[in-house]
């Protein structure tokens, strides 16, 4: 006779007697992680419902107060959408996290900036506002682009093949080495960037006042997006990254040259981070060594959100991330009595990733998640 | 790592035996007052200099305000004696006076780290510094304090650095406690401008944070309502959402006292919210430099107040401070980037003479008696410097009143100073 | 660019790498800094070190070449880097004079900078000089390149090693004068005397040749009589615990203060190297327990605490309770919270696993600075007054006493570290590491495994924030910022991932350096960038290698990158 065929499911046999072998059993078994996940869950969800429901009863704010959030969280959802971009195509093609993209998106913005002050001391930034605003978008989408594609040669092509760990580290070095550089170059204090008059000031728009700025961002940011959806979905290039993502050998055999489609995809992340710089001055006004840090890590949630590597899904990744940001603190944290929600802020935003990661690890749009060593 | 433990405490005690013949070997022949000293005398031997330090902010995002005041230091220690800005310091009982500059990291690990360094150096006979409060609060104040080292610190402005109960016996400041300037602040947007609602703003640095709490609570106690106090994140860009909720209230005062960065960019954010477009906005010396006007742009600048110490009502030689002060300090510096280089030279001197009262000669040998220098800094009454006359109280506030002024800004200028109160710790 | 031929391509890289120095502002810096008093700074060492590099470089045959010219190419490619530094330096200025300064935009190219390049002389002849300079660089490199191993090996070393020590100046003489040995005919000004290299560079040169003749110290140690393998590990091993023990009483307490903290980064590098080294997890939020650690002990032992009244203005008489009670319970605080932490998203792949992880430590830095906290742990003024550990009559607020406490706790946490890498749990980790797969295959509980790791990781941390905080007697939201998790990380890379002694050495050079080298101060992150992406590029296993890393990190490669590694050799690493 032999073993009964009394096993579980997971290949442990019910029968060991051992006993410390049944409390590790025992507790391999136990769902610790799945409770936690429901408590926090119901936690959260709890949370934010009598938060928003004690914020609204409160009237503190009016409608036009909302509107206004609204818009300024779709402004800035914007930006973050387009430096997503850059993070998704990279992830797409390489799956690697480029943590240097947002001084990619700084080098950029940082460096216009002397151009942009030229311009308005001289007073042509005011007298042509247009061509000043595209030669400031050329030149910012170079520089960025330079300093991507130099990234990519130096950094991250000697590595391809390495365990995961190892470019990700590189780029966090990159991500300090760029900084510093830019630091070393411009100096450490921050910038004023200078202002176009014709865009300050508000427009009514449906019965709300809405600033310029935002509108000018937020259409500008989607001319970009449609432009690099086109370059995807309809260009030779765009098959070419798409193939190369897919497998990179059999792109290879197919004759597709990798290294130069590769070296393209940052190109393209590069020169859109730039031209996002250009999007993010006109809302913020400021720029120094260490702007592209948090914008940096706030589109790659963006992109995580939307589902890394889906082009959409970087658009709607930002647009919620921008929202929330700007809607969330007073919306759910108010109503709870916490003092100065604002400061909260980047609670909201990394708890969203946390949350979204735990429950759909691939994002709103993302293929569900694959295991990759 | 095994060692046997009796190797192990052998090296201790031989190490123990070394510094404790060490230490024997100097005390031979001092004078009486080193013997009663309870931190002894720093002895300085024949043709070498007094030893002063420094613990300013000198690198990093903070420098500038550090440097500012180091270089008041600097110009101080070159004046001093000879009465003339020469390059050459003069010197004290034939003794000339060097200067061991650290970095105060405007940190607590920065405070500590400097400070033991100074500590270390049995020569420092008193300390210039801290730049930033958190390097000294509970850190370099304690650590000086226990070494018996007198410290004086030129820009710290932070309330619990002088109050009853986490005061540290050797730490003093010339600086102007940040109650008085909160509390000028409230008075000015109270009374002068007969506003009864305020809201206020910080960005999580222990400066702004009780800066906001001293003006809220003296607002208050003034009979004035504050209807919000809210916070930012150093860093952050957008304050749509801040200045949203606090315009939910329509407040009648906003005071900010933050930085440059965040600070322009709530100025210029705060024109574009409807509910803010009949408050007054303030800020404070944080603010004090045209790189704000800058940021914020001249036109959403216009308008907006900023406290700060009243240097053009400085009661002291002011005439000094413009003719002969500034000039050299733009000759060897450039454009001064903070008002602390006055408080500096005011600290340094304030040392400089009591370290020439209390020294003793010895032949050619100087012996400064730690405890007695500190006694007689704290002792200085009257004392002219160029920030007003020093009289330094027994919590080390030597700027028991200060000058705070107001001014405005139009176009795209600071304005003189519109309001200017004499504020006292009293009070 | 690949047209020229290779000299001129690596000339114009070393130009463009002296132009990068000055312009992000190193040169001048640097050239504060004296390596030989009076003759030679640590500037001026940089340039020579980049031209020589060039030179060694353009020595060896490229790709495509069987073989080279050196004593052609070598100098030639010195002359076209020190070219392009003249040339850079007359184009600046003449920018300059018409009106157009380049100082406007780059701050650091000013006249300062220019005064180093030119060696104080007229731009003309600046450009000879460097040109000049570069040639003879170069050809001693490309002498260097034909010269036998051992001839570079004994080069190579003496040149580092005479300006480590010069650079170490400081703190020799600190040592010195603690020992009661004149030190003035060897350092002088922060650097060494003529005399001072002359003698290192005579002793360093005599001992490396020695120890290539005889084959290294141990194998001439072994050929005296009644020397043994195991006397040799015993004396060591009773040396560096004689030196560990009496190290704070000759240097100062400033030195001991120093050696405290990298005591301190020791113990979060052991705990981090648990998490990232032996189970692979990379978490760069670590900065989350050091923060729990300390704000913990903050809490239960301050006067200044909430649970006794105090605030910062009014202290109460004494703390909620004594250190060594709060140490256990911080503790456990910290591995609840690495449960929390860690169950819902162990399951994520490395790199999302790192963003949330830096998440995490955002989170709880803004919730210590949060106004919605303050009442508890003190908002932006964080809490003070947190007493020393009490410890007999002992004053731990000293910090050569708090350096035995904290090298106490750094031994038991080593040995712990090496007790567990060589445990079944060690070696599931490794499993894990190289295959997850594979690993939940052979049974190993993934998830739980990680947890593991990741619980210990912040238990270890936790108990560094906890003398963190005691050794600042204060805790504030402006100690714990990213910058703390990165300064670990870089100590763990450099090091070496999941070797013990390497991030003794990490911290060493990390955490002790910087705070003896002022001049570096301002560079600190700049070269801890430049740190991180080098040692990945050229030495993934890091300097000191834990050998079963090593060989994941190799067993894929490809491409050697054998120009840049080379550079790294002419560099003077070893």
């Amino acid at each position: 006779m032999t073993a009964p065929l009394s096993l579980n499911r997971n290949g442990h046999s019910l029968t060991t007697n051992v006993s410390s072998r049944n409390y590790r059993i025992l507790f391999e078994r136990l769902p610790v992680r799945r409770i936690i996940l429901i408590t926090l869950a119901l936690v959260i969800s709890y949370g934010v419902i009598v938060g928003t429901v004690a914020t609204l009863q409160t009237g503190r704010y009016t409608t036009a107060d909302w509107v206004n959030l609204f818009v300024a969280g779709v402004a800035r959802g914007s930006v973050y959408a387009i430096i997503a971009l850059g993070y998704t195509l990279v992830y797409g093609i390489l799956f690697i996290i480029n943590f240097a993209h947002g001084e990619v998106f700084m080098a950029g913005t940082f460096t216009t900036f002397f151009i942009a002050s030229g311009l308005s001391s001289t007073g042509v930034l005011n007298q042509y506002p247009i061509p000043s605003l595209i030669l400031l978008f050329l030149c910012s989408a170079l520089v960025s682009m330079l300093v991507a594609v130099i990234l990519e040669r130096v950094a991250y092509r000697p590595l391809r093949g390495a365990p995961r760990l190892v470019p990700l580290i590189t780029a966090i070095g990159a991500s300090l080495f760029l900084q510093y550089t830019f630091r070393g170059f411009y100096g450490a204090q921050v910038n004023a960037y200078p202002n176009i008059d014709i865009l300050q000031g508000t427009i009514s728009l449906g019965g709300y006042n809405v600033q310029k700025s935002q509108i000018l961002v937020t259409l500008g940011a989607l001319l970009l997006w449609l432009a690099l959806f086109f370059v995807i979905e309809r260009t030779k290039l765009g098959r070419a990254m798409r193939a190369v993502g897919e497998d990179r050998e059999i792109a290879a055999l197919m004759g597709i040259n990798v290294d130069r489609t590769i070296i393209s995809t940052f190109a393209i992340g590069g020169a859109l981070a730039g031209a996002a710089g250009i999007l993010f001055v006109q809302l913020f006004n400021s720029v120094w060594f260490f702007m592209g840090f948090i914008p940096g890590i706030k589109a790659f949630t963006a992109a995580v959100l939307g589902g890394i590597g889906s082009i959409t899904g970087a658009a709607l990744g930002g647009l919620v991330l921008g929202i929330l940001e700007a809607v969330g603190p007073i919306l759910f944290l108010t109503g709870l009595g916490i003092p100065s929600p604002n400061q909260l802020q980047p609670i909201i935003s990394f708890g969203i990733l946390v949350l979204v990661l735990i429950f759909r690890p691939g994002g709103f749009l993302g293929a569900p998640e694959e295991k990759r060593a | 790592m095994k060692k046997p433990i009796g190797a192990r405490l052998l090296a201790v005690f031989g190490a123990l035996a070394l510094v404790i013949a060490a230490c024997g070997g100097d005390s031979g022949g001092t004078p009486e007052e080193c013997e009663a000293d309870e931190f002894g005398c720093v002895t300085v031997a024949a043709g070498d200099p007094i030893k002063l330090g420094s613990l300013l902010v000198t690198t990093g995002a903070n420098s500038s305000l550090g440097l500012d005041s180091q270089y008041g230091v600097e110009l101080a220690l070159d004046y001093w004696g000879d009465e003339a800005f020469d390059g050459t310091g003069g010197q004290i009982k034939g003794h000339d006076v060097s200067l061991v500059a650290e970095d105060d990291g405007c940190s607590a690990e920065g405070g500590t780290a400097g400070a033991n360094s100074l500590a270390a150096d049995s020569e420092i006979v008193a300390v210039i510094g801290t730049s930033c409060s958190s390097a000294a609060l509970g850190v370099a104040d304690t650590i000086f304090s226990e070494a018996g080292i007198s410290i004086v610190s030129p820009s710290n402005t932070g309330p619990a650095l002088t109050a009853e109960a986490t005061h540290q016996p050797f730490y003093l400041r010339t600086a102007h406690n940040d109650k008085i300037q909160g509390a000028a602040v409230a008075n000015f947007a109270y009374n002068e401008l007969g506003l009864t609602t305020a809201a206020t703003i910080h960005d999580g640095s222990p400066y702004a944070d009780g800066l906001q709490q001293v003006f809220a609570d003296t607002f208050e106690s003034l009979g004035g309502t504050i209807t919000k106090q809210e916070a930012i994140q150093v860093g952050d860009t957008d304050f749509n959402s801040v200045l949203t909720d606090i315009a939910a209230d329509s407040p009648e005062f906003l005071y900010f006292p933050i930085f440059v960065a965040e600070g322009g960019l709530i100025t210029q954010q705060a024109r574009t919210i409807d509910g803010l477009a009949d408050t007054v906005l303030a800020g404070s010396d944080g603010m004090f430099t045209p790189d704000w006007i800058q940021a914020a742009g001249a036109e959403n600048a216009d308008g907006v107040y900023i406290s700060g110490p009243d240097l053009a009502a400085f009661t002291g030689d002011t005439d000094f401070y413009n003719n002969d002060f500034l000039p050299a300090y733009n000759d060897a510096y450039g454009e001064p980037q903070s008002v602390f280089h006055a408080h500096a030279w005011d600290a340094t001197n304030m040392v400089l003479t009591a370290i020439e009262s209390v020294s003793i000669e010895d032949g050619d040998t100087l012996y400064i008696p730690r405890t007695a220098l500190k006694d007689a800094l704290f002792a200085t009454s009257d004392f002219p410097g160029i920030t007003g006359s020093l009289t330094c109280d027994e919590l080390g506030d030597c700027q028991p009143s200060a000058t705070i002024a107001v001014v405005t800004v139009e176009n795209g200028e600071f304005s003189e100073a519109v309001y200017s109160e004499v504020g006292s710790l009293e009070g | 660019m690949s047209r020229l031929p290779r000299w001129a391509r690596v000339g114009l890289l070393g130009g463009f790498i002296v132009i990068y120095l000055g312009a992000v502002g190193m040169l001048e810096s640097f050239s504060a800094r004296p390596i030989v008093t009076g003759v030679i700074q640590f500037s001026v060492v940089l340039i020579a070190v980049v031209y020589m590099s060039s030179g060694y470089l353009a020595a060896r045959p490229g790709k495509d070449e069987l073989e080279s010219n050196p004593r052609r190419s070598a100098p030639l490619a010195g002359v076209v880097a020190g070219a392009l530094v003249g040339v850079f330096v007359i184009a600046m200025t003449l920018l300059a004079e018409a009106g157009y300064n380049p100082r406007d935009m780059f701050i650091a190219i000013n006249p300062a900078l220019l005064d180093i390049l030119t060696f104080g002389q007229s731009i003309w002849a600046g450009l000879v000089i460097e040109v000049v300079l570069g040639g003879v660089l170069g050809l001693a490199a490309s002498y260097l390149y034909t010269s036998s191993p051992n001839t570079r090996s004994i080069v190579v070393t003496t040149l580092t090693t005479v300006v480590m020590v010069a650079l170490a100046a400081p703190l020799f003489t600190v040592m010195f004068d603690g020992l009661g040995i004149p030190d003035s005919w060897l350092f002088q000004r922060e650097g060494l005397t003529v005399i001072g290299a002359i003698v290192v560079a005579t002793a360093t040169a005599f001992l490396k040749w020695y120890l290539l003749k005889t084959g290294g110290a141990r194998k001439a140690m072994l050929q005296v009589p009644k020397v043994t393998e195991k006397n040799i590990n015993l004396t060591l091993w009773l040396a560096a615990g004689v030196v560990l023990t009496v190290l704070p009483w000759i240097v100062n307490t400033f030195i001991s203060d120093v050696l405290g903290t990298v005591g301190l980064y020791i113990l979060l590098g052991l705990g981090l190297n648990i998490v990232v080294g032996y189970a692979g997890l990379l978490d760069l939020g670590y900065v989350a327990f050091f923060a729990v650690g300390a704000y913990s002990i903050a809490v239960l032992t301050a006067n200044t605490s909430f649970l006794v009244g105090g605030t910062v203005n009014a202290p109460a008489a004494e703390g909620f309770m004594n250190f060594w009670v709060a140490l256990p319970i911080t503790i456990v605080i910290a591995v609840i919270i690495g449960v929390l932490i860690g169950a819902p998203v162990l399951r994520l792949r490395g790199d999302y696993l790192a963003i949330v992880t830096l998440g995490f430590g955002e989170i709880i830095r803004t919730l210590v600075l949060s106004d919605w906290l303050k009442p508890y742990l003190g908002g932006p003024q964080g809490i003070t007054q947190i007493p020393p550990p009490p410890l007999g009559p002992l004053n731990t607020r000293d910090p050569r006493i708090l350096y035995y406490l904290i090298l106490a706790f750094v031994v038991i946490s080593f040995f712990i570290a090496t007790r567990l890498k060589y445990s079944r749990v060690g070696r599931a980790w490794a499993a894990m590491r190289e295959d997850e797969d594979v690993a939940e295959g052979m049974g190993i509980s993934v998830v739980l495994y990680k947890i593991l790791a990741f619980v210990m990781g912040a238990a270890v941390g936790c108990l560094g924030g906890a003398f963190f905080a005691t050794k600042l007697s204060v805790a504030n939201p402006g100690s714990f910022t990213l910058l703390v998790s990165i300064n670990v990380l870089a100590v763990v890379v450099l090091g070496g991932m999941g070797s013990i002694p390497g991030v003794i050495v990490g911290s060493l050079v990390l955490v002790g350096l910087p705070e003896l080298l002022r001049e570096f101060g301002e560079f600190r992150l700049h070269i801890y960038g430049i740190i991180l992406v080098a040692i990945m590029l050229l030495k993934p296993e890091g300097l000191i290698p834990d050998a079963r890393r090593a060989r994941e990190l190799h067993h894929e490669d490809e491409e050697p990158i054998t120009d840049v590694a080379h550079v790294a050799i002419a560099g003077g690493h070893e």
